[in-house]
């Protein structure tokens, strides 16, 4: 029986690839043994800062290589002898590849103890009596710079005038944040995050909030009405600040006067044109004061 | 017709020298191109994450991957530009002067990154993701692989805000989430 020259063809393609099939398979093999051999032992972990010896296998000479966070390491070294990679050599937390004749490994560096932190506290300036308006974010490092992954209590403290508050949060991923109460006080606050031997203080000015109230009086002077408020102050008893803008209005048949007058010295005053019945009122932000009923010659 | 069979196994393994020679080549420019973030803020606080902030932080999320790889590859530090700060610039800049010094380069082919946004600060001032990035990571003596793997890798990245982006202060490896 006659094969045509097509059929003879596809046998010839078939016999070689399963040829090239079992040479490929038997290289493979091959391959897997001798990685097996001279596999590289290398710790799971590493704390950055600490040395690490590699033990080899072999003779002769053969090139290292070493790629990290802020590494890269190629050099000479003798088969069958330790390698030695040195402190500075693995200082940044990060995952290490090392190469060799080949065969390659790869290991992780963990951030070491806490060291520093880095604080962020917000506003600068809060006023004063006011619940949830401190916040603090701490992130934790290592003295490499490393964030500290491992839980890590932190201590926030917010102290004023004596008087202090404090809350511990444990970090979660390096992060560890807090809300805190603004004191009855106002004054500068400090503002503590402490972990371990590190600490950072931030200062958060406190201020007086809104006038709890406001009362002012009322006399005649040469050119028309004079005003003025007591001391005004929040409902903690500190003074608003100076500055505050504090409106008087008096309304009249003419019509309405209003004098914006800022706090100085902790009380605010204004002089309003002379009339012979106005009702004159007072007010800063959203907080209304007293109202005068005003009787007088012109 | 009755060539095709000869002909077919020829061209495959040309075709397959060619690739092989092809892809051992590394003394040209690689460029990477913007890997693609798929991120996810509904586990991020205490503040929840505007639609407005997810896309700011996704675009230079990717943007400082892409310029990493660059920056690797070709050991040149300014392509870093602003996309990072602190101890993470820090860190890319004595990795790229190591690699300098020893001729050694990294290729980075980024196969996309899957982002929790973990944490986002109170003020809006700090945000921590976790990335689980999918790469393809090759040392380079020269233009020789040293070393090529494919990995699932667990990132901690810190972002913090600057004047119109957000930038990478801390990017380390982990184990896992």
């Amino acid at each position: 029986m006659k094969t045509s020259p097509m059929t003879k063809t596809s046998t010839q393609v078939v016999i070689q690839c399963g040829c090239m099939m079992v040479i490929a398979f038997l290289l493979m093999c091959c391959f897997v043994i001798a990685t097996h051999a001279a596999e590289l032992n290398v710790p799971e972990t590493v704390a950055a800062g600490s040395s690490l010896s590699i033990p080899t296998s072999g003779s002769g000479h053969a090139t290292l290589y070493v790629a990290g966070p802020g590494t890269a390491i190629k050099r000479s070294v003798q088969l069958g002898q330790e390698i030695q990679l040195t402190a500075d050599d693995l200082q940044d937390a990060g995952r290490y590849d090392v190469s060799l004749d080949g065969n390659s490994a790869t290991f992780l560096v963990t951030a070491g103890p806490v060291q520093s932190i880095a604080f962020l506290a917000r506003p600068s300036r809060v006023p004063a009596n006011t619940p949830n308006v401190i916040s603090g974010t701490a992130l934790l490092f290592d003295k490499y710079q490393n964030l500290v992954l491992q839980p890590q209590p932190v201590k926030f403290e917010l102290s004023v005038d004596g008087q202090s508050v404090s809350r511990t949060e444990m970090t979660k991923y390096g992060v560890a944040f807090t809300k805190l109460d603004s004191s009855k006080k106002e004054g500068p606050a400090q503002f503590v995050a402490s972990s371990g031997p590190a600490s950072v203080r931030r200062v958060v000015q406190e201020v007086a909030s809104d006038p709890c109230n406001i009362r002012m009086s009322a006399e005649r002077d040469k050119s028309g009405i004079m005003l003025r408020t007591d001391p005004i102050r929040d409902c903690a008893g500190n003074p608003v600040p100076d500055g505050t803008i504090v409106t008087f209005t008096s309304t009249d048949s003419q019509g309405k006067n209003t004098v914006d007058a800022r706090i100085k010295r902790g009380i605010a005053q204004a002089q309003l044109p002379a009339s012979t019945n106005a009702t004159i009122s007072v007010a800063s932000g959203v907080v209304v004061g007293n109202e005068i009923q005003w009787r007088g010659e012109r | 017709m009755k060539l095709l069979p000869r002909i077919s196994p020829a061209l495959l393994a040309l075709a397959a020298f060619a690739f092989v020679l092809l892809s051992q080549r590394a003394d040209s420019v690689f460029a990477a191109s913007v890997p693609s973030v798929a991120i996810n803020v509904a586990k991020a606080g205490p503040r929840p994450v505007e639609d407005t902030t997810q896309k700011a932080v996704a675009r230079d999320y990717a943007s400082a991957w892409q310029a990493m790889a660059d920056a690797l590859d070709q050991n040149r530090a300014d392509l870093l530009g602003a996309n990072f700060a602190g101890t993470a610039n820090d860190k890319l800049m004595a990795t790229i002067q190591a690699q300098g010094r020893t001729g050694l380069h990294q290729r980075i082919i980024d196969r996309g990154h899957t982002v929790d946004a973990v944490f986002y600060s109170s003020e809006g001032s700090a945000m921590e993701l976790h990335d689980t990035a999918r790469l393809r990571l090759q040392l380079m003596d020269g233009d020789k692989i040293v070393h090529s793997e494919d990995a699932t890798l667990h990132y901690v990245v810190l972002l913090t805000p600057a004047e119109n982006s957000w930038k990478v202060r801390v990017l380390e490896v982990v184990p896992a989430f």
